[in-house]
């Protein structure tokens, strides 16, 4: 044996490698059988179990990729069985509300399973469901197919609509399954309304990844960011979970964009932004969607984090109230910080907002055990949320109201505990939301 | 030019994947288990390194010394107290348990830690280049960090071929039962091996955290790449591990020049190429010991 080359950690050659590959594959069959083995998801009653008693399945991503939207779940539901503990009427009867969450473990299999889960074991009588297309979509199908009122948000209207094989200008083929949310307009809006602010070249590099998200955005984004002016410089479509950005980076630099916009996941955006930093690329506006939507992920940046633009779907400071605990914005917000000592997020508003859409669902029902009546009143549903107005019945398309999502900057905060702040910098998609400040280069 | 900075970029990459993974390709040499949460224990360290910063107030560098011989304390324990007992029970029960230890890891750091992004601070290292021309910039992070890898792996390999344990680890992995005979203890060394290697995996996983952000999910996607590693550089061959993190590297970032697409599928093209046309690896220790 020689001491130099061999190790001799390997004798059997051939035969181990092959061990290592049988080994590995068995362990990716055993990844994909994961679900199965975790814990079913957490069941909260708010009163007895009579006959009066109308349930409710709430599914959002508590664990997984997705779980930083999921984390003020529980507490918002906590907030409406505490104002639902009396009971709740409905055309002149009394009932009990019982709220069954689950988590979807940002997966679109579990997801789907536990809808099923809630349809045909809980008997839920309506279902509200959250954040991201990989758990919105499959439970909406579970209902649609179980003839289930569901009601769904944080995920763009068209990856909810034409995602789930609604096509455009045909009818509607859903007759259960209704979503409030912003589309990809919104985006478009916010994001001309907020750079106009800063003199640019008008170079838009994209950092647009080969995920639904992603190429949704490169479809339909993309030519109206053109219309506003704006020359987009696409790289062209990458891989999650990329570890090296250095091709889009000297992309964006031989073209000199001086305005980047990424729909990249939280870690592939840390990635980037590190290395751009390395390659010495420093744009006037960095535009990021997906990320930087929870304090934490921007905090994760270090001093790379402040003054990155963004957009949002709720802040503190929209001019909504909660119709079920009758909380403003700010009170809601201010409530998840005593309980949790968690700085506010945008989910826990949107959340919120979801299930006051299905109390009020259920309060426009007839009959509020009969699905076909419930879907009925929700396909008239109409409430002022808080993350904005919503209307089933004025569309963009069937089964879908379009909600805002407002130009917001990052930025070092002045007062208060926590090291980071957002704000308004524009209101072009609600002029109701007041704007706080000018956006700043990055 | 383009094409220069992306290889150099590879290059450097690929000192990254190799640290994720030489302690892969210890373990399995050594014991024969495939480690499926040596990404979470990577992750893992990275969360203990978090805490000490942020407890008493020292830079990522120095809590990484204090938690480098606490992780190589960890494999040790792991090793005496629960994947010795699953050796005796045949092949499959050390992965189940290796599988299952990934689960627990993970959902323990989402209850301590909850779902919540978190980086580690690399100092003025983390966005500091030395730049040639304009075209091309060499990140000093980065740089340290296949520094650091090439160091590492040449380190194991001369305590491999050099130090009395590094001898009897080899005989151990020659054949366990005939090492015993002259005085050898398997378990012992087992446990020195797994040691080392959730060391190297904590040092893997540091550095991803300083590059990047983690999150309690962050371990499986790593884990991937480090098999991929361990393949195509040849198992049972450390340098084998670093080329197979260089080729890998430098796969993905080129193809990623060419077309961002296909910069991570051309990884795993390369991982079948392998496979298909080379399977011993690209250093072979047949080929080595002929």
């Amino acid at each position: 044996m020689t001491e130099e080359k061999d190790l001799g950690l390997d004798p059997g050659g051939e035969f181990r490698r092959r061990d290592l590959i049988v080994k590995a594959g068995q362990g990716s069959f055993l990844l994909a059988a994961g679900g199965l083995l975790a814990a079913c998801g957490v069941q909260s009653n708010s009163g007895g179990s009579s006959s009066g008693t109308i349930k409710i399945g709430f599914v959002s991503p508590v664990t997984g990729p997705a779980a930083g939207f999921g984390e003020g779940d529980s507490f918002v539901i906590g907030l409406v069985e505490e104002a639902l503990k009396g009971g709740l009427e409905i055309g002149g009867k009394e009932y009990n509300v019982e709220i069954i969450q689950k988590d979807g473990e940002s997966s679109p299999q579990r997801s789907g399973q536990v809808a099923n889960e809630l349809i045909n074991s809980e008997e839920v009588d309506i279902m509200l469901t959250t954040s991201t297309p990989e758990t919105t979509n499959p439970v909406a199908d579970a209902c649609e197919a179980a003839h289930v009122p569901c009601l769904a948000t944080t995920v763009p209207w068209e990856a909810f609509y034409f995602g789930r094989g609604a096509e455009p200008g045909k009818p509607s083929p859903f007759k259960y399954t209704y979503v409030f949310c912003f589309g990809t307009e919104d985006f478009a809006t916010s994001y001309l309304a907020m750079w106009n602010q800063l003199k640019t070249n008008k170079k838009v590099g994209a950092l647009w990844p080969n995920d639904a998200d992603g190429n949704a955005i490169r479809e339909s984004l993309g030519p109206l960011l053109e219309k506003g002016g704006y020359a987009v410089v696409d790289p062209g479509a990458f891989p999650d979970g990329l570890n090296d950005f250095s091709s889009q980076i000297s992309k964006f630099k031989a073209e000199d964009c001086q305005i980047i916009n990424s729909f990249a996941l939280p870690p592939d955006f840390a990635t980037f932004w590190r290395q751009a930093a390395q390659q010495g690329f420093r744009p006037i506006i960095a535009q990021i969607a997906k990320t930087g939507l929870f304090p934490s992920q921007v905090e994760a940046l270090g001093n790379q984090g402040p003054n990155l633009a963004t957009a949002a779907y709720w802040t503190p400071t929209f001019p909504y109230k909660s119709i079920v605990t009758k909380q403003s914005s700010q009170e809601l917000a201010d409530a998840y910080t005593g309980k949790t000592g968690k700085q506010w997020n945008q989910q826990v508003g949107a959340s919120m907002a979801l299930l006051d859409g299905g109390i009020e669902m259920l309060k426009a029902s007839p009959n509020p055990k009969d699905h076909e009546k419930t879907a009925k009143a929700l396909s008239k549903l109409s409430y002022t949320s808080l993350c904005g107005p919503v209307n089933f019945k004025t569309g963009p398309v069937p089964n879908v109201s379009d909600t805002p999502i407002i130009s917001a900057q990052w930025v070092k905060a002045t007062s208060g505990e926590f090291p980071l702040d957002l704000i308004i910098v524009d209101n072009a998609d609600d002029p109701r939301v007041p704007v706080a400040a000018k956006l700043k280069p990055y | 030019m383009e094409y220069v900075n992306a290889i150099i970029q590879g290059i450097l990459l690929g000192g990254l994947y190799a640290l994720f993974g030489c302690g892969l390709s210890l373990m399995f040499g050594v014991m024969r288990i495939a480690n499926l949460a040596h990404g979470d224990l990577a992750v893992l360290a990275a969360y203990m390194i978090s805490v000490l910063v942020s407890a008493l107030a020292i830079s990522s560098y120095v809590a990484l010394l204090i938690v480098l011989p606490l992780a190589a304390v960890v494999g040790w324990l792991l090793q005496r107290f629960i994947l010795d007992r699953s050796l005796k029970s045949g092949e499959l029960a050390p992965l189940l348990v290796t599988f299952g230890l990934a689960i627990v890891i993970q959902s323990m750091l989402l209850e301590i830690f909850s779902a919540n992004t978190k980086s580690l601070s690399a100092g003025s290292l983390g966005t500091a280049s030395w730049k040639i021309g304009t075209q091309i910039s060499i990140p000093v992070f980065t740089l340290m960090v296949f520094v650091v890898a090439i160091l590492v792996i040449s380190g194991l390999q001369l305590f491999l071929s050099r130090a009395r344990t590094g001898r009897a680890m080899r005989a151990t992995a020659d054949d366990a039962d005939t090492a015993g005979l002259v005085g050898i203890d398997a378990r012992a060394i087992y446990a020195k091996a797994t040691a080392i290697a959730v060391a190297t995996a904590a040092l893997a996983g540091t550095f991803f955290a300083m590059r990047s952000t983690f999150e309690p999910s962050s371990g499986p996607t790593q884990l991937i790449f480090a098999f991929e590693v361990v393949v195509i550089g040849g198992l049972g061959s450390l340098w084998g591990t670093l080329i197979g993190g260089i080729v890998l590297g430098v796969t993905q970032t080129v193809a990623g020049q060419i077309d961002p697409s296909y910069s991570i599928l051309a990884g795993h093209f390369m991982f079948l190429l392998i496979l298909a046309f080379r399977p011993q690896g690209i250093i072979s220790t047949q080929a080595a010991r002929a």
